[in-house]
């Protein structure tokens, strides 16, 4: 793993997003003095991170700066505050590129959006996308469905990038994601974490085609989005789920015979989040696993 | 939703979206020259990495093979030192100790009939207890002439239930006669489909990325030929000098060692049509096109050398000659740059210049395209005197990745132009590591995808350029050594573009 040489930041009170800009051309600068450093982006990375989330939201984003050179703006939404602001915390990491004598700088912006500053947030974003690039949108929490800022951050996204395991209740909510498919791409940590298990279900076909009931061991979302996913492939809509609950996907069991343990560990949470960075396009057999959940 | 049953005879629906990984089939991979350095340095480093990644067969066995004394521990133990010394990962003992209960040694010598008995024998176990179904990699890790008897053994002893792959090192052969033999030996016993002939330059990332540069971006494509393009260089630059490989570099030379494979096959990735498909027979199709083009230089286009003493990262080296294992008046170049034309009609008239050697001033291959300077600048000539032509650059190694020289105007009062650089480095962009190219090359082995290996046609041309270029060396004899050590080659090398008007660009 590359090593971080120099970490900048700057720190402003009741900012312009113009102060946000030129502080992060300062920090990249000063980054660069010593020796040579590029400003190379793979995307704009928003998240959308309400109080509860903040700690979980900034321990995700350790190790994939590294991974997807972007620049990253974290929004920190406090609508009940007594006064109509944004506080800003620029952030720049100078890496080091292997076998060089240059660097890489990535930005992280950390906004909190105080009082009705929070209510028009596309038009906080927008002065800082990156040209010409993609936008991911990784929302923290369920979504406030058909609420005005995630209405406005979805139509300046590529992609909304979710974790229904972090929602109170599924599978009600996923018909309002299925919502949001025209729109913008969509992808599901919990459906990313189902993928060793789906592999593996996938090496029993064909016996596994007249599966009746299936019984997951493991956070609903995940049983949900498995059993929606063997509804859809299948064109079966008379596959019963049988849940039981537990912190992370454990097991699977086909009607009532456990399927033995897929191959490989499960993967870190970073990388998870990481691969879901890499898919551009629509996922259409996640889009009709959701929609099997509900139908 | 229907609730009709599922056809079995339809394809796996469960399969769709998954990235299903290349895994390939079950199987046995057998190394000869086990014992060797590359083994030690590039196979198993390179297998380890494909275990640490679970990209191995799910049932697989390793045989090593060599003539040096052992058993399946002390190669197990032996080829642990070398994962720990030479692979790119941290090493795991877990993964470790999963591979290495699947490698086995025999200690034999395939000039004498009982070691085929011992491999038969062995294969044959390892295929009831591991499933393998007679599923063979063999891997000549040997030195030239060892191939014929071990190709006859295995060929005569194939196992017909699997499939067979035979992968074959550089050099195949010497000249073109030897390629042919060496092809004709080969073609005895194995099909062309199942001979894989690695260059490893072609399992480097940035080589295969060379085609991703072209035939994946539409702005590079139309300016990509004779109209746009002034020249390309293709230099490939080692410090390193001939090690311990006398006995090899004396009868192979720069020309043998590098020129007639990796040095051709960047220029035929360089200079090839675009395929109409991504599959093996598609490249290698469009590749030796190139290759048949490519006209014999006159002898004042081709320039050799052979480094002298000098200095390379301050210490002071000795001279070829005096490398231990060369003739004290050894005639054999370790420095080769040639003007080369691929006459087509893309590239009719445009200069491949191309240069390689070994003790230059450092490690790098690069392949840079010159393009046309603009035609009608309209500033003064001394604000833009600090200008030079846009310069597409590869670099294939080291600092992966790719460049681009433009003219941007320097801050302030005036108009003064300067050249800078827009890059793109793998290694700040994609940073996941990049695979070594034995990874991608065994794995490519075992899946049956021979796209980035050598095909017999593509050999024996590259074999007929380089056999009319050494029949012409035989008629002057240079003055050798006559390049210092840490230079870029001998002055001739120079007086080659400078004559055309050009200059060789730094590195």
């Amino acid at each position: 793993m590359a090593a971080t040489l120099k970490k900048l930041s700057w720190v402003g009170e009741d900012v312009r997003l113009a102060d946000v800009d030129a502080a992060l051309a300062q920090l990249r600068s000063e980054a660069s003095r010593d020796r040579p450093s590029m400003r190379t982006s793979v995307m704009t990375h928003i998240a959308w991170v309400p109080a509860d989330w903040v700690e979980q939201a900034r321990a995700a984003l350790e190790g994939m700066a590294e991974r997807h050179p972007s620049r990253t703006i974290l929004l920190f939404p406090e609508p009940d505050a007594d006064d109509n602001r944004i506080d800003a915390r620029a952030e720049v990491e100078r890496w080091e590129v292997p076998d060089t004598d240059r660097g890489l700088v990535t930005e992280v912006v950390e906004l909190t959006l105080r009082g009705s500053r929070a209510e028009a947030p596309a038009s906080i974003i927008e002065p800082l996308l990156i040209s010409d690039l993609p936008v991911f949108l990784r929302w923290r929490g369920e979504p406030p469905w058909g609420a005005q800022q995630l209405e406005q951050l979805v139509d300046v996204t590529d992609r909304l990038i979710v974790d229904s395991i972090e929602w109170a209740e599924v599978p009600g909510p996923y018909r309002r994601l299925a919502e949001l498919f025209p729109r913008c791409a969509a992808s599901d940590i919990a459906w990313a974490r189902t993928s060793r298990w789906r592999s593996h279900l996938a090496t029993l076909w064909p016996a596994i085609g007249d599966v009746r009931t299936v019984g997951v061991r493991g956070t609903a979302a995940q049983a949900w989005l498995l059993c929606g996913w063997l509804r859809s492939r299948l064109g079966r809509d008379d596959i019963a789920l049988e849940h039981d609950p537990a912190e992370q996907l454990e097991g699977v069991l086909l009607d009532g015979d456990a399927v033995p343990l897929p191959p490989g560990d499960p993967p870190a949470p970073s990388d998870v989040l990481s691969d879901e960075l890499e898919r551009f396009t629509p996922n259409p057999v996640y889009e009709a696993a959701v929609l099997a959940t509900v139908e | 939703m229907s609730t009709t049953a599922p056809d079995r005879q339809q394809e796996n629906p469960l399969a769709e979206g998954l990235a299903l990984r290349r895994t390939p089939d079950p199987c046995a991979l057998v190394i000869f020259g086990a014992s060797g350095d590359l083994t030690h340095k590039k196979l198993m480093p390179a297998l380890y990495a494909l275990a640490v990644r679970r990209l191995l067969p799910p049932r697989f066995a390793i045989v090593g093979v060599a003539r040096t004394g052992g058993d399946d521990g002390s190669f197990r133990e032996d080829m642990a030192n070398a994962v720990k010394q030479h692979a790119r990962d941290p090493f795991r003992q877990d993964v470790w100790d999963e591979l290495a209960a699947q490698l086995h040694y025999l200690a034999t010598d395939f000039a004498d009939s009982s070691g085929e008995d011992k491999l038969h024998g062995l294969l044959g176990e390892l295929d009831e207890k591991e499933e393998l179904g007679g599923k063979r990699v063999f891997y000549l890790a040997v030195p030239p002439p060892a191939f014929p008897t071990i190709v006859e053994a295995l060929g005569k002893r194939r196992d017909e239930r699997g499939w067979t792959r035979l992968v074959v090192e550089k050099p195949f052969g010497h000249d073109l006669a030897s390629a042919k033999e060496l092809t004709a030996t080969l073609l005895e016993y194995f099909k062309e489909e199942e001979i894989f002939r690695i260059d490893h330059y072609l399992g480097k990332e940035t080589v295969q990325n060379m085609l991703a540069l072209r035939f994946a971006n539409g702005i590079f494509e139309p300016i990509w030929n004779r109209q746009f393009v002034d020249h390309v260089q293709i230099t490939v630059a080692e410090s390193i000098g001939i090690e311990a490989r006398a006995g090899y570099y004396e009868q192979a030379g720069a020309i043998r060692d590098i020129f007639q494979n990796h040095l051709l096959q960047l220029l035929a990735l360089t200079a090839m049509e675009p395929p109409i498909d991504f599959t093996s027979a598609s490249v290698h199709n469009e590749k030796v096109k190139v290759l048949r083009a490519l006209h014999t230089p006159a002898p004042r286009s081709v320039v050799r050398g052979q480094y002298g003493r000098g200095f390379i990262e301050g210490e002071e080296v000795v001279a070829y000659r005096e490398e231990a294992g060369v003739a004290a008046e050894s005639m054999t170049e370790t420095f080769v740059a040639a003007k080369l034309y691929v006459d087509n009609w893309r590239w009719a008239d445009t200069p491949f210049y191309v240069r390689m050697g070994k003790r230059l001033a450092r490690h790098e291959t690069t392949i840079a395209i010159q393009f046309k300077e603009a035609p009608h600048p309209p500033f003064e000539e001394s604000a833009a005197e600090g200008v030079r032509p846009n310069v597409l650059v590869v670099h294939v190694q080291p600092d992966e990745g790719v460049s681009l020289a433009i003219g941007a105007k320097v801050p302030g009062q005036g108009m003064t132009i300067r050249t800078v650089h827009m890059d793109f480095l793998y290694g700040g962009t994609f940073r996941t590591g990049m695979p070594e190219a034995y990874e991608r090359l065994i794995l490519d082995t075992m899946l049956g995808d021979s796209t980035l290996f050598t095909r017999a046609d593509e050999v024996e041309e590259q074999w007929l350029l380089v056999d009319s270029i050494v029949a012409a060396w035989q008629r002057d004899k240079p003055s050798f050594p006559n390049y210092p050590s840490g230079t870029w080659g001998p002055p001739s090398a120079e007086e080659l573009l400078h004559r055309d008007g050009r200059a060789w660009r730094r590195p």
